[in-house]
């Protein structure tokens, strides 16, 4: 508090100081005048009594000095002489400032992108009112699946796998309704539903990521509306007039603005809902990985939605209030203060599975009883912290790192400098500067130049920012939301100050521990090593190049470690030819087309693009290959007991095993006519043989997909990649789509072309689209592009690691090559004197080289076991590539031991050049 | 900048080190006081032991009424001039609360080494 006062009475005198002039003047004034009125009282004349007062005053002038000294806060008026000073050392100095403040704002800028991101996904609270003290509810239970019964029949198949367990945040609405009845452990409880993608108004195209909410839910999360009223218990009626929420981004889309939104009706579903209110910009929902454009009531009724993939969620009915067996509802606790959600936890699990083992009605689902769990709500739900929380985390370990190896660089560079400006530290002690006050001076020196170096990073920042969240999407559209704020500010500023004292404070140690004799003296010839009264900064600069060599060390073998993993990935044998291939998403769904209709445009589509000029053959199926999505079907070979449960189905159209050039092993693919016809035949790949068949020829064989019907065995293929290209390959059955019972409104149409397939991504859009223009083309893309979006963290790692590991190089030698020439130039007239009494120059050029290597050796022998340290944490990010790899370690010590040399060969070959008789001279 | 060496056993003292806010806090304790005033009244108090040139005076008051620990009012004198009177803080007054009490252990602290000894 003091300190503040002080800074405030500083600035004040500075911007004040005639008030405070004036009235010191008129104190004077009058203490003169009461002295002489005393003194006169004592019977001295006035004369007298006034020159009797000025004396006893001790000079006027003197009195007003002192104040001024008094108040104008000497550290404060110390730090600005500094500052001047240290800006005139910068100006002297432009390629040294500019190197270190370059190495910062890497280092700082690097540092702040990633806090940023950190920041946006793991730190930030919900927008809402008090956010510590949600808590929403959620169960994991054993997958449902070969022998595992499953009593909750949850809407919309929301089951997240974590672990070897499945997880799921609904609720049958009478648990929802237990929940809130503990009014001892909560305030209040709300309840949320993802609303289904629906039409607005005529054909404007679908809207998305909508919320149905409980009545009081903006109320309990104590958000206001931007313009017009929040939703209200009023609204969750079902006799209620619909009632709808927009998000301000979507309202000023539509409506032009928040106010002119409201009172405003519109379609949704088919249903007309009037938007009562729209909510602030700064809100999003619970979920920091989406944008909520609209909010409904719970109770808003159906709507009419193109029920696209199988399933969609639709809105509440009256039946699902009572049902205990119909998991649908989200619920979201506002606690009490002082109760944890472990309490909560406590509390609600045996009553939770009371209720579960009082309703289950499926055989033996007793046996599998979830697990209610309270999970912190104060950031939203915690999809995004889960998917890119620990990439981020091993990101921000590897800028830390950069920093430390910049650091220690530069306290290496100010080192070898402080030793040139030991004549200058000793001048300003011998005349009386102090010791604490040279130190202070050098610490604002390399403060000044963080603060350069930080302010640059922070700009740098502001772009890294954005290149980093758009590596880590990929081809996601994942709403980051970064932005500058107090807490990335603080960040910043926390960091270059630290780093300004870190790199400073040793050096300022060291520079001023001169011995102010032996320095003005000027006996250069004389390191200080061998000057028993003073300790070397020689010992300590060796040991800062050899940590920031075991850094860049560490950073190298990670970045090998991440360039092999990416390399095993790409080189995975996929099992088809992924070169010249295009993709393109088609969503018939609002063409009306069904059935037959729709199999007959699917076929047409596909020949009139097998027929483009440039390609070479052209099909469609279910999902991609290698990063398409799972659709899996129990399988059973009929009249034997061989099932599987886990069995990939791929539904594929005429010439799939053409396009897609993967090889047939034994029978034949499915034929272009029995694809028009629908026939009844599948192709298998070798690891189903191998699962069904082991041993004996499948062709002829008769399997039944479960749900869909049976099936002929016509071929065998080698193993094609399905889903993911990590992990085992599991089996595949492909069948035709025009066999499928099911209507399929999405599939992917793949191009086989002769040139750059992305030449032909305009042909083909304007194609389907002009077959019907009801059909929507999405996601044009490259099957490379499409499958490096699977392993994006990988190629992100790995691109960023390298580049990382090579800037940290880079940084760590120019602390090597800077404190290399130090000592060749402070032992000048040593080597001088060696060469005049016969040293060669190689000799002196090894002598020299020598200095570096041992450098470099001593930083591969701390560094190796930090690096084998460091890879351990890394393990679960690689694939195929052990954290020991002998190669990986091997390669990055020969790129440091390189590099080392490199960076000593400069001061080294510049030693070995000196003329004895200049370097005797220059003593 | 060399002192005088002063202290004899009797006459004047210097003020110790550090007190000298005590002091000047105390003696404006019960009325607000101008600064001839305050260097008056100690020396009254203390008989003549402590004495305090406007020199060590007026700094010091300037850095308490900085630190917020005075406050200055301008009154008219009888001569109709303004004259400057100082006044105690809420801050002040804490600080006030704080100093004695540490000097109460202080002197009490010396007091048991001296009759102990």
């Amino acid at each position: 508090m003091t300190i503040w006062y002080r800074i405030r009475g500083f600035v004040r005198w500075l911007f004040r100081r005639n008030e405070v002039e004036q009235a010191l003047e008129r104190d004077i004034a009058d203490y003169i005048e009461r002295a002489a009125a005393e003194k006169m009282r004592a019977g001295m004349s006035e004369f007298e009594a006034r020159r009797a007062a000025r004396i006893e005053l001790g000079g006027v002038e003197q009195t007003k000095v002192r104040v001024r000294e008094r108040l104008s806060y000497a550290p404060l008026e110390a730090l600005a002489r500094d500052a001047r000073y240290a800006f005139r050392t910068m100006g002297r100095q432009k390629a040294f400032t500019a190197l270190v403040v370059l190495c910062l704002a890497l280092g700082i800028g690097a540092n702040t992108s990633v806090y940023s991101l950190m920041e946006s996904i793991l730190l930030r609270p919900l927008p809402v009112d008090a956010p510590d003290e949600l808590v929403y509810l959620q169960w994991t239970a054993r997958p449902p699946g070969e022998g595992v019964p499953f009593g909750m029949n949850v809407r919309g198949g929301m089951l997240t796998p974590v672990d070897s367990r499945v997880r799921s945040r609904s609720w049958p609405y009478p648990v929802f309704e237990l929940f809130r009845e503990q009014r001892d452990l909560l305030t209040d409880l709300f309840g949320t539903m993802p609303a289904p993608d629906v039409e607005v108004g005529g054909a404007e195209g679908p809207l998305v990521d909508g919320l149905y909410v409980t009545g009081n839910f903006f109320s309990t999360l104590g958000v206001d509306a931007r313009a017009g009223r929040v939703l209200t218990v009023d609204d969750d009626r079902f006799e209620a007039p619909p009632a709808v929420m927009l998000s301000s981004s979507f309202a000023a889309e539509r409506f032009g603005s928040a106010e002119s939104a409201v009172g405003q009706s519109i379609r949704l579903g088919g249903v007309a809902f009037t938007v009562v209110g729209v909510t602030p910009p700064s809100f999003y929902g619970l979920d920091p990985a989406r944008s909520q454009t609209f909010y409904l009531p719970m109770r808003a009724g159906q709507l009419n939605v193109v029920n696209a993939g199988g399933y969609a969620t639709v809105g509440s009915t009256p039946e699902m209030y009572g049902s205990p067996s119909d998991y649908w509802i989200s619920a979201w606790a506002r606690l009490r203060p002082g109760v944890t959600s472990e309490r909560v936890e406590a509390t609600l699990r045996p009553q939770f599975e009371r209720f579960f083992a009082d309703n289950v009605t499926a055989p033996g689902a007793e046996r599998n009883v979830p697990r209610l769990e309270a999970a912190n709500g104060a950031g939203g739900l915690d999809g995004l912290r889960m998917q890119y929380g620990d990439t981020l985390i091993v990101l921000f370990a590897m800028v830390v790192l950069i920093l430390a190896v910049a650091c220690a660089s530069i306290a290496s560079l100010l080192l070898g400098r402080a030793a040139v400006r030991r004549r200058e530290m000793a001048v300003r002690i011998s005349v009386g500067a102090g010791r604490r006050g040279v130190i202070g001076q050098l610490l604002t020196e390399s403060v000044l130049l963080a603060l350069l170096g930080g302010a640059a990073g922070v700009l740098l920042s502001l772009f890294g920012v954005r290149v980093l969240a758009a590596l880590l999407a990929g081809v996601d559209s994942v709403p980051f939301r970064v932005e500058p704020n107090w807490s990335v500010a603080a960040f910043a500023l926390g960091v270059t100050l630290l780093t300004g004292v870190l790199f400073g404070l040793a050096p300022a140690l060291h520079a001023t521990k001169v011995d102010v004799f032996d320095a003005l003296k000027g006996s250069r010839s004389m390191p200080d090593a061998e000057t028993p009264r003073s300790r070397s900064p020689v010992g300590f600069g060796s040991a800062l190049v050899a940590a920031q060599i075991a850094l860049a060390l560490v950073l190298l073998v990670g970045a090998g470690l991440f360039s092999a993993t990416l390399a095993n990935l790409r080189t995975t044998e996929l099992g088809f030819n992924p070169d010249r291939l295009l993709l393109a998403d088609v969503d018939t769904s609002r063409t009306g087309l069904d059935g037959d209709s729709l199999k007959a445009f699917y076929g047409s589509v596909r020949e009139r693009l097998a027929a483009l000029p440039g390609v070479e053959n052209a099909s469609l199926s279910w999902s991609v290959l290698a990063g398409g999505g799972t659709y899996l079907r129990q399988v059973t070979v009929p009249g034997t007991s061989v099932r599987d449960a886990g069995i990939n189905v791929q539904v594929v159209g005429a010439s799939f095993f053409e396009t897609m050039q993967i090889e047939i092993l034994s029978g034949r693919p499915i034929r272009d006519h029995e694809v028009e016809s629908a026939q009844a035949v599948a192709v298998v790949d070798r690891s189903f043989v191998e699962t069904f068949f082991p041993g004996t020829d499948p062709i002829g064989r008769t399997i039944e997909v479960q749900g869909e019907g049976e099936l002929r065995i016509v071929g065998v293929s080698t193993n094609a990649r399905h889903d993911v290209i990590k992990g085992d390959v599991r089996p595949v059955v492909y069948y035709t789509y025009t066999w499928d019972p099911h209507p399929l409104f999405n599939m992917v149409v793949e191009l086989r072309t002769r040139g750059e397939p992305l030449d032909h991504a305009e042909t083909l859009r304007t194609m389907v689209r002009g077959m019907n223009p009801q059909v929507a083309v999405n996601r044009v893309r490259t099957q490379a592009a499409n499958t490096d979006s699977t392993i994006n963290r990988e190629i992100l790692f790995a691109r960023l690691s390298n580049a990382f590991a090579l800037l940290t190089l880079v940084i760590a030698c120019v602390g090597l090559y800077g404190t290399v020439s130090f000592r060749m130039a402070r032992r000048t007239a040593e080597i001088g004197i060696r060469m005049a009494l016969g040293a060669t120059r190689s000799r002196m050029l090894r002598f020299a080289l020598w200095q570096a290597l041992s450098l470099g050796l001593a930083g591969l022998v701390v560094g190796l076991p930090a690096a084998l340290i460091a890879s351990r944490f890394i393990e679960s990010f690689l694939w195929d590539v052990a954290p020991y790899d002998p190669v990986v370690l091997t390669g990055a010590a020969l790129a440091v031991l390189v590099s080392v040399t490199l960076a000593g060969y400069v001061p080294a070959s510049r030693a070995s050049n000196i003329e004895p008789m200049s370097a005797l001279r220059s003593e | 900048m060399a002192r005088k060496p002063k202290g004899s056993a009797s006459g004047k003292l210097d003020i110790p080190q550090g007190t000298l806010d005590l002091l000047i806090l105390t003696i404006i304790r019960r009325a607000p006081l101008h600064g001839y005033g305050i260097a008056q009244r100690l020396k009254s108090l203390t008989q003549g032991t402590f004495e305090i040139n406007p020199g060590s005076l007026f700094p010091a008051l300037y850095a308490l009424e900085r630190d917020g620990k005075l406050r200055c009012e301008e009154r008219l004198t009888e001569n109709n001039r303004k004259a400057r009177y100082y006044a105690l803080t809420a801050r002040g007054r804490r600080q006030l609360e704080r100093e004695e009490q540490r000097w109460e252990r202080v002197t009490g602290a010396i007091a048991s080494v001296l009759e102990g000894a």
